[in-house]
């Protein structure tokens, strides 16, 4: 049995009020110690707030900025993900999710897909990540982050599972909408989720832990409803949609074993199939593969 | 009642209060605590802790008084009912049971003297000039609008609160609405609601019946209906909205799905005729940055709240 308690902090950040949410942070960090958590999980941005538009400059930061040192110092005898605008040193913004351990900012995954359709304009204001990661955890397993409209394409999860990851982190300030009254809980943007990380969960047999934030920046509402999916896809804690507070869950990681021996899908994956026909669908696309008429 | 709408009853001897299209039918639970929150985040981040809205005896502003009463206490609302001299006395009667029912403050403030003044009265010219007597009801419509919008943002002031919206979708994608009249607020709680999603709503609030049943009406002059004046009914309005706006069907599409073509082409254009009321005015491109072009802020940062 390898116990893990989850600490999921919905917290509804303040736009552009960086030194409002560092405090928050600091606070339920101290929270999710005191409640025994081994890991605490804060949403996309949850350092800035999302519809930050000419302000994401404003509130941005170098991976080595002191704050967030401070805030891995404050999470030593932890893990914590915490989501900010990171300034890379050659001046690109980037929406990035940091994993926080031992007092250091032992990860940095930027976000890989950035929305920039209907109600989003990410592209405009934000540089894409090159790179999609698992990392060694001081939690024993592989953790593999990712930042919401990242879990919208399949890639993301796999390669993260691929890569090492048991334990799947998804950050995100997911907007709702579509309130039609057939939808399984009220919210189309919700059961649109909900079915993609048991899905995922499945698929690459991990876990999956996803946070959304709570709040309204501007005309847009996030809705909450933070989970955390088990190996099996059978989900273990839902947190209410649009509450505000710190959510704790309680895993066993050792499920990741014995779900990887009953059903063993990541054995039988074939990445060297998978690259070689993406790599040919990409010289396909740039007119560069020769039709083998296969 | 259309063979694909539900009807919505009070109780089962009753005529339902009005006709719902299943598409449109939307979860009222989930809807109130994102307006609610909606709310409480526009006042928050603005510094504001009160709210205003013109409450006409219409359902509009009928609901979005029961919205915000939920979302802040009825003592933080006040709601201004603004009648001219021709305005139906039911809607007076109606707001006012609007204001006892949900306990907040409210106030009376006649725009007669005001309208009048403008246009003039009883034969005698106002300051608006010798063919103001004459003014069509689109003018007089507009000016009163825009009299309510300029009492409701003085009334804001000594209430130390925030100018709440209460136009829905439909009629802002008509255009069924004066620009800097009744569409100006500082946040706007059902402008994504359709008309028939609005009685839902109102419905599932406890608005009271009557606002709920009677026949929507801008009051301008009496009798006066939004659907005998535009010629179709909410619910095939709302349901021709729905398909060709949200659901981008085109007008074979429509036509195909049994809609009237020449209704379809007819509502598009009232749509393009009104995009203008719908944006922010457009500033010449001169400087280095410009507002709403390349100067894009949210509304509310650090440091734009009142102190």
């Amino acid at each position: 049995v390898q116990p893990l308690r989850i600490a999921l902090a919905q917290i509804a950040p303040r736009l552009g009020d960086l030194e409002a949410n560092l405090a928050r942070h600091h606070e339920l960090i101290a929270a999710a110690r005191d409640l025994d958590a081994g890991l605490v999980v804060f949403p996309e941005l949850g350092l800035t707030g999302y519809q930050l538009q000419d302000l994401a400059a404003d509130v941005a930061m170098r991976a080595e900025d002191p704050r967030l040192a401070d805030l891995a110092e404050a999470a030593r005898g932890l893990s914590a993900v915490v989501s900010f605008v990171e300034e890379s040193p050659d001046h690109r913004l980037f929406i990035a999710a940091a994993l926080l351990e031992d007092g250091e900012v032992r990860h940095v995954h930027r976000k890989v897909f950035l929305p920039t359709y209907g109600l989003f304009d990410e592209r405009r204001f934000f540089a894409p990540g090159d790179v999609v990661r698992a990392t060694p955890s001081r939690l024993g397993v592989g953790v593999g982050l990712a930042i919401c409209e990242d879990f919208w394409h399949v890639s993301t999860p796999q390669l993260l599972a691929m890569d090492g990851a048991q334990l799947l982190i998804n950050v995100s300030s997911s907007p709702g909408r579509d309130l039609a009254s057939t939808n399984e809980v009220g919210l189309g943007t919700a059961a649109s989720w909900r079915t993609l990380m048991r899905t995922y969960a499945q698929l690459t047999t991990s876990f999956v832990v996803f946070c959304n934030r709570v709040g309204v920046d501007e005309s847009l509402s996030f809705w909450g409803g933070s989970e955390v999916i088990g190996p099996t896809g059978a989900a273990i804690f839902g947190a209410p949609m649009f509450e505000e507070g710190l959510y704790t869950a309680d895993i066993d990681l050792g499920d990741v074993r014995r779900e990887r021996i009953t059903l063993p899908l990541l054995r039988d994956e074939r990445p060297e199939l998978v690259g070689r026909e993406w790599d040919r669908i990409v010289r396909g696309r740039a007119g560069l593969a020769e039709d083998t008429g296969q | 009642v259309s063979t694909d709408g539900v009807e919505v009853e009070v109780d089962a001897a009753a005529e339902p209060m009005f006709e719902l299209p299943d598409e449109l039918a939307i979860d009222t639970g989930v809807a109130r605590r994102v307006i609610a929150e909606f709310i409480r985040g526009q006042l928050r981040q603005a510094g504001f802790e009160r709210a205003v809205l013109g409450l006409s005896g219409g359902i509009d502003s009928a609901l979005v008084a029961y919205l915000v009463a939920e979302a802040i206490g009825a003592e933080r609302l006040l709601c201004v009912m603004m009648p001219y001299r021709t305005s139906s006395p039911a809607s007076q009667g109606d707001a006012e049971a609007v204001v006892a029912a949900l306990g907040c403050a409210s106030e009376l403030v006649e725009i007669t003297a005001m309208v009048d003044g403008y246009f003039g009265a009883d034969g005698v010219q106002g300051e608006g000039g010798s063919d103001s007597l004459e003014a069509t009801a689109l003018r007089r419509g507009n000016f009163m609008a825009r009299m309510r919008m300029a009492t409701l943002y003085d009334r804001s002031v000594p209430w130390r609160g925030l100018v709440v919206g209460t136009g829905n979708k439909t009629e802002s994608l008509i255009g069924y609405t004066t620009l800097f009249g009744d569409s100006a607020c500082a946040f706007n709680p059902i402008g994504d609601l359709y008309k028939s999603q609005v009685r839902q709503l109102s419905a599932a609030l406890g608005v009271p019946e009557a606002v709920i049943r009677k026949a929507p009406s801008a009051d301008l002059w009496p009798g006066q209906t939004d659907e005998t004046e535009a010629g179709f009914t909410y619910p095939v309005l709302d349901r021709l909205l729905f398909w060709r706006v949200d659901r981008r069907r085109s007008v074979d599409d429509m036509v195909e799905m049994g809609f009237d073509r020449t209704l379809v082409e007819r509502v598009d254009r009232m749509i393009a005729g009104a995009e203008f009321k719908r944006q922010v005015p457009p500033i010449a491109k001169l400087g280095p940055r410009t507002a709403g072009v390349d100067y894009l802020y949210p509304r509310r940062r650090p440091g734009s709240a009142r102190t």
